[in-house]
């Protein structure tokens, strides 16, 4: 079984779009998660969830590979972007859906999906 | 923590800051609003200004202190 390091490092990598939440998209644990993911939303970003809750490991082990402290945190193709307050920033200026039509096209999937992290 | 204590943190982070402002958005000493303006900020991203803020932060952060952070920054350009 891949270390949960390996497997967050994955998640960053190989989703389009990453969004570290407090909950699940049906299930939403925290104000900012919801901010985060409505602004990805209202970008026409596909999202891939990870819920931090199950394990605290899981926000430990992902804010010593991104260098930010907080959850959310979103990543474009690897990139962090930032959390809930920058990305409504960014979704207001515009910046956020030009990034996401440059980087995965304009004619992008929309789909919402939760990873759930194997726990050892 | 009191937004007293927060922004004296932040004062002592950015003394070049025209502008520094902390809410307290529930009264309980936890959940805060910061914005922060400086010329420190110029020529940064968004995200290398939010950093710089967590990082003044990052005691009360990582102690639990501050529960929820929203920052709100811009450079002077």
């Amino acid at each position: 079984m891949k270390t949960l390091n390996e497997q967050i490092a994955e998640v960053i990598e190989k989703e389009p779009v990453a969004l570290f939440m407090k909950g699940t998209p049906e299930t939403i644990m925290c104000g900012n998660s919801h901010r985060a993911l409505n602004a990805l939303h209202a970008a026409g970003a596909p999202v891939t969830t990870v819920d931090v809750l199950p394990d605290p490991r899981i926000r430990q082990e992902l804010s010593m590979l991104s260098g930010w402290p907080t959850i959310p945190q979103v990543f474009v193709k690897g990139e962090l972007i930032g959390g809930a307050d920058i990305t409504e920033e960014l979704l207001a200026s515009g910046e956020l859906k030009q990034k996401l039509d440059d980087q995965l096209g304009a004619n992008r999937a929309q789909d919402v999906k939760a990873i759930a992290l194997e726990l050892a | 923590m009191e937004a007293e204590a927060v922004r004296i943190v932040l004062e002592q982070a950015f003394p070049e800051a025209v502008e520094l402002s902390v809410e307290d958005r529930t009264g309980t000493g936890d959940h805060f609003q910061v914005t922060v303006s400086s010329p420190s900020f110029d020529g940064l991203s968004l995200l290398d200004q939010h950093r710089r803020v967590n990082d003044a932060l990052a005691a009360p952060l990582g102690d639990g202190s501050i529960h929820e952070l929203r920052i709100k920054t811009k450079g002077t350009t």
